[in-house]
């Protein structure tokens, strides 16, 4: 367990002296809170003495003793307060801040963690480490260490003063309690398991009605109800029986604590009764033993739970820390430190590049993430993407890559923009490797759009703008217009100012897109990386687009991935991909001369003009006919 | 004040609905009262057999018969942890049992809601409803209203035992309680807000980590990390403020507590003490009365208070845990009043075969007031026969199907499927009649084989893998590592738009519906892709009426009739040879795509 929490210690040496002093607050307020029985019950044994004196005591002598003992007390009382507030701040308010200091170390890592990370872990399951696993490891470096810090000093101020009255008395009282501390230990870790069962189940239901809904319609026109409801009750069932499990546990925990707090008040009753009874002890020690075995008693009940919320932290810690742990695959690889390469051309060169990623259950995974169900199955096996690829990109031209689905097409892509690590020796730009950049170097001369188009939850024109913050708004406007989104413009509420994204306005698949091509217009990249952009953007659009896209790409290194050729025709390269390889690559022209898969793709394409295009030229010949 | 009335009043009501869910398992809830109460009296036992000890043997130092009291004392601890232990247990038997029938029934209820419900509200929020709000609930059964019942009947209990020993005592004891209350209470508002507002940061942070770990890729390709980071120390930074608030506030309450109970120490010794002196047989002055305070009810005293202040501490952090829950299940039942279901007849007409003839007439529909999007819509569709419905995004098309299969009511006119209005058919069996490829096909956690069965009872794992092959679904997957046993990625990420379909069709195909409803792919496909689809849909089509939105010139050329929409009407009818010799719109349309291209190629090019 410390060997687990040790990393935890550079953020806990900032605030040591928030700790050390909230110890010492701790140790004052329980020093002083003992006292107060002790004063109570002196007084009574006083008050006792006198009376059983033969010599008549005055009133006075009574109403005195009395008085200053209840004034001790207040004063205790007074200074206790206090104290108490004082350490309970310190440790509980310093454990907020070491979470947030926490927190932003893991999101600072998370900022330079490649995007493969990002496609191996949801963000779901981020968010969960973030979030829930963080709230636990707050409680360690808070309440449990509070609890654990009084439960110490409370028996260490205890045990000496109860051993001081009686030795012998409280040798027999505290027997009991480490056969206790074992019991509670064990239980709490199975506790621990099970309880953590449970929260995985609640995420399992979560994911169910999650599905269910997403797929509602499915579920409708298929009359699959009686099926789904009953999946979603087995995980419901599930649940109960890990809750039901976890309160067993708990019972048996709270009631065996129970049983030996019990066992030690019986003894000293027992043994110290007789012992007051002979005269050997006096009433007011056996008081203060009495009342010292309530309090020792007291922690005993949580300390189940400073056991448990111990285990569960650093678990959680644990989970954190592999994020922390999780290796940036992007970075810099210095040759020397003299030489720092820029991209001043843009001219690319691949040589025998090949990327095999390794079977699903090899790769690195947080915990928890990788359903076991497809570890060591026939899915489960190394898949080799791209293969001996060898490419010249000369500066300023275009490089068309088509394929079919699965082909490598992406991965490509996302090597030349930086987005997958790569071996040294492999990809060269203007000449240097291109793990020799610093990625900041190498983003800033990038202008890539990848297939799936992201929006955040901002404004249009803060979407559009994320590279270049101080766009005017002509600028944004130019861009926006270059990408054929200008004209959907007055179908938003707000205009430039529409909250999008997903929080805002609901933009079709064709109008995320064309928003993620404006953002890279807005920029003066060297290279520029379409991934298949304009998937899902009407023919007739998309035709307008590469218009308005020519001149800008002219100037630049243009990598275009497409799945209709028509659209790659003024490229001055074309590959095409076939399971990881280039199969063909040359112009237009000459692909279609070649004969191979190139043309008859083409041949298809040309023929089977889709219907929503037919649909389309309709549309626009109602509305003249309409007109007219 | 009233405010405060009604509230206590729509409390009573949220709680009597729940009821309903905690009735069949009310045994397990009276059980764990009373074994609640027994607890509880084995609890004060203690205390007082404490006292007896004291006063009836230690102290006369009478210790025969002392054995019998440490029994007692023995049977009063066995008991109090048995019970406690078994109360704890059949509470959360009750409670895990109510919530189970509850979430079921919410589940149930979401699955009867209809489409347009879904088209207005996010999933998420939902998910909340069945997760994270049923637990509070939960909550309220481990630490609520049981147990705020129990610790009411302990503070009862104490306070009677307290006053029947000695009231003067107890009197001057309980001055300080008001002040502890009013305090606690007052903290606890404190508390609440800062609370809250930790709440609201919480989610925003939340929802920030969500959004930059999925956009991460674009933050990185951007440059936008300093901004990112940036942005994001900030919220963190206030989720942290708003944390500290309210760990002031919950360690001053702690400290005034324990301030308070020490106190209330010093006020039995300062009162108690001059009593007992008059127990202890010395004349503190006439005034005083004899109350018989003897050490014993001191000790006893002590222990009783001490147990008195922690659950009054604690009943105002299970006042809110109680707070929280109605506000969950406010939320759970205004989910669960939404009537907005898909209306079922009462008397469900179901012939034998479905021929499959279908019949729009007159129909007019609009998802919202303003907007119709089918208008005064009418069409025949003959029992085998295939149609195709060509148009504009926003004609309709889509609309039609949903209207055919009742995932939306028409607002006028009739659909028939087999002369009979579909509004006759009980719901399931008209869906099951009809069988429907979506445009965008949604798929299930699992493999794709799973994706085609979606555990239907009748369809075996060899008819799911036939109806695979046939549309040689195993040409896509063999370039899978697990062939028809890949799983399915995130929602299937892992396969293209096209494959989807594919698995789609496959679906309908394995059920057999006389009824075809196929909204065709728009997104652009592979050529090989492209050729595996027209196979699947010509193959589907076989045998069964077919309403078939179409996108590809090849469907097009297969159906025995075109329908033309445009802005929810039909336009024009026919088959493809008829419209374009009609010389319309559809023809105008044909000329104006294929004024260039040879005017017939042959369908097939393999």
């Amino acid at each position: 367990m410390l060997e687990t929490l040790r990393p935890l210690w550079p953020l806990l040496r900032r605030y040591r002296w928030s700790y050390l002093v909230g110890l010492l607050c701790i140790i004052i307020s329980i020093w002083l809170k003992l006292r107060i029985p002790r004063y109570f019950w002196s007084t009574l044994d006083e008050l006792r003495e006198l009376e059983l004196s033969e010599t008549t005591a005055e009133l006075s002598q009574y109403s005195d003793l009395i008085l200053h003992a209840s004034l001790l007390i207040l004063v205790s009382a007074a200074v206790i307060a206090p104290t108490r507030t004082v350490s309970r701040l310190l440790i509980l308010g310093t454990s907020r801040k070491i979470s947030r200091d926490l927190l932003a170390q893991v999101f600072a890592h998370m900022l330079k963690l490649a995007p493969s990370f990002y496609g191996r872990n949801p963000a779901g399951q981020l968010m969960s480490r973030c979030i829930n696993d963080r709230e636990y490891v707050r409680s360690l470096g808070g309440a449990v260490f509070m609890y654990l810090a009084e439960t110490i000093t409370l028996y260490a101020i205890t045990i000496p003063l109860m051993l001081a009255i009686d030795f012998q008395l409280a040798l027999i009282a505290i027997i009991p309690y480490p056969a206790f501390l074992y019991l509670a230990n064990r239980l709490a870790g199975k506790i621990q398991t099970t309880a953590r069962a449970a929260q995985n189940a609640l995420g399992e239901i979560s994911e169910k009605v999650d599905e269910s809904l997403s797929g509602q319609l499915v579920i409708k026109t298929l009359v699959l109800e009686s099926q789904d409801l009953e999946r979603f009750t087995r995980r419901c069932e599930e649940f109960r029986r890990l809750n039901l499990q976890v309160t067993r546990l708990r019972a048996l925990l709270f009631s065996s604590m129970m049983g030996l707090a019990g066992l030690s008040l019986l003894l000293v009753m027992g043994i110290g009764g007789e012992r007051v009874a002979a005269g050997q002890m006096s009433f007011g020690e056996f008081g203060v033993m009495i009342t010292y075995l309530a309090w020792l008693a007291a922690p005993t009940r949580i300390l189940g739970f400073i056991i448990s919320s111990a285990r569960r932290g650093t678990a959680a810690y644990g989970r954190v820390r592999e994020i922390l742990d999780s290796e940036i695959e992007l970075r810099q690889e210095l040759t020397s430190p003299l030489e720092v390469p820029r991209m001043e051309h843009g001219a690319i060169r691949i040589e025998d590049l090949s990327i095999v990623y390794p079977p699903l259950s090899q790769q690195p995974h947080l915990s928890g993430s990788l359903d076991d169900r497809h570890v060591g199955s026939e899915a489960d096996v190394k898949r080799k993407v791209l293969d001996s690829i060898d490419l010249e990109i000369p500066a300023g031209t275009t490089l068309g890559i088509v394929g079919h689905t699965g082909s490598g097409k992406t991965t490509l892509a996302r090597v030349l923009a930086r987005q997958l690590a790569v071996a040294p020796g492999k990809v060269f730009i203007d000449g240097h490797d291109i793990t020799s950049f610093p990625l900041n170097e190498l983003r800033a001369e990038t202008g890539y759009v990848p297939q799936e188009a992201f929006l955040f939850n901002e404004s249009l024109t803060e979407n559009v703008a994320i590279g270049a913050e101080h766009s005017t708004e002509e600028q944004v406007l130019k861009a926006l217009n270059n990408a054929q989104l200008g004209k959907d413009l007055d179908q938003l509420p707000d205009g430039l100012d529409t909250l999008i994204g997903e929080r805002g306005v609901n933009l079709s698949g064709g109008q995320r897109q064309r928003t993620a091509l404006a953002r890279v217009l807005l920029l003066t990249p060297r290279l520029l990386i379409l991934d298949d952009t304009l998937s899902a953007v009407d023919t007739h659009t998309a035709d307008a687009i590469l218009d308005h896209l020519r001149p800008f790409a002219a100037q630049r290194t243009t990598v275009l991935v497409a799945h209709r050729l028509s659209s790659l025709s003024h490229a001055d390269q074309i590959i095409v991909l076939e399971e990881g390889r280039i199969v063909e690559r040359g112009t237009h022209e000459e692909l279609l001369s070649l004969g191979g898969q190139y043309r008859s793709t083409w041949d298809l394409q040309e023929q089977s003009e889709s219907a929503a295009a037919i649909a389309e030229k309709l549309r626009a010949e109602l509305e003249q006919e309409a007109q007219q | 004040m009233s405010e405060h009335r009604e509230g206590v009043i729509y409390d009573a009501r949220l709680i009597r609905r729940l009821w309903a869910f905690v009735a069949p398992y009310q045994l397990w809830l009276w059980l764990s009262l009373a074994l609640l109460l027994l607890t509880s009296a084995f609890g004060l036992a203690r205390p007082w057999l404490l006292k007896l000890a004291i006063d009836g043997y230690i102290g006369p130092n009478q210790m025969s018969g002392f054995g019998w009291l440490l029994g007692g004392v023995a049977l009063a601890i066995i008991g109090e942890l048995i019970c406690r232990a078994l109360q704890t247990y059949t509470l959360e038997l009750a409670g895990q049992n109510a919530l189970i029938e509850l979430r079921k029934a919410v589940f149930k209820h979401l699955q009867g809601l209809s489409a347009s419900f879904f088209d207005r509200t996010p999933i998420g929020r939902l998910i909340g409803r069945v997760t994270t709000d049923i637990e509070s609930l939960h909550e309220m059964f481990a630490s609520g209203v049981v147990t705020i019942l129990g610790d009411l009947i302990n503070l009862a209990g104490i306070l009677v035992i307290l006053f029947w020993m000695n009231w003067k005592l107890t009197m001057v004891t309980l001055v300080v309680v008001p002040v502890l209350l009013s305090i606690t209470l007052w903290i606890r508002i404190r508390v609440r807000e800062a609370y809250s507002s930790m709440v609201t940061k919480r989610s925003v942070l939340n929802a920030y980590i969500h959004e930059q770990s999925t956009g991460m890729p674009l933050v990185q390709a951007f440059r936008r990390e300093k901004r990112t980071r940036d942005r994001f120390d900030e919220i963190n930074d206030e989720l942290c403020d708003s944390q500290l608030e309210s760990v002031t506030w919950e360690s001053v309450l702690s400290a005034v507590t324990d301030l308070l109970s020490s106190i209330t120490i010093g006020l039995i010794l300062w009162y108690g003490g001059g009593l007992a002196l008059e127990g202890l047989g010395i004349d503190p002055g006439e005034d005083h009365f004899s109350t018989g305070v003897t050490l014993g009810t001191l000790v006893a005293f002590l222990q009783y208070m001490d147990n008195f202040f922690g659950p009054l501490n604690d009943l105002s952090l299970k006042y809110t845990v109680m707070q929280n829950a109605m506000t969950a299940s406010d939320r759970i039942f205004k989910l669960m009043d939404t009537e907005e279901h898909i209306p079922e007849t009462k008397n469900p007409q179901a012939p034998d075969q479905t021929r499959g003839v279908i019949s729009f007439k007159n129909v007019s529909f609009g998802y919202g007031d303003d907007l119709p999007v089918i208008r005064n819509l009418s069409f025949d569709v003959a029992a085998g026969e295939r149609v195709a419905f060509v148009g504009a995004t926003g004609a309709g098309k889509t609309t039609i199907l949903k209207l055919l299969t009742r995932l939306y009511d028409i607002q006028e006119g009739s659909i028939e499927l087999d002369g009979i209005d579909v509004r006759q058919y009980a719901l399931d069996d008209l869906r099951r009649r009809v069988g429907i490829v979506p445009q965008d096909v949604f798929l299930f956690a699992g493999d794709i084989l799973d994706n085609i069965r979606l555990g239907h009872p009748q369809i075996s794992v060899e008819s799911a893998a036939r109806a695979a092959d046939e549309l040689h679904l195993d040409r896509v997957t063999r370039r899978m590592p697990g062939g028809y046993h890949e799983p399915v990625r995130e929602r299937g990420a892992n396969l293209s738009s096209g494959e989807r379909q594919l698995i789609a069709i496959a679906r309908v195909l394995a059920v057999a519906p006389k009824v075809l409803a196929l909204d065709e792919a728009t997104s652009n496909v592979d050529s090989e892709m492209e050729h595996l689809l027209q196979g699947a849909v010509t193959r589907v089509m076989e045998n069964r009426t077919s309403l078939i939105i179409a996108h590809r010139l090849s469907t097009i050329r297969d159906v025995d009739r075109i329908l033309v929409m445009h802005k929810g009407r039909l336009v024009e009818e026919g088959s493809h040879e008829e419209l374009l010799a009609r010389k319309g719109t559809y023809w105008k349309l044909h000329r104006l795509q294929y004024s260039d291209a040879a005017p017939t190629p042959t369908a097939e090019t393999e």
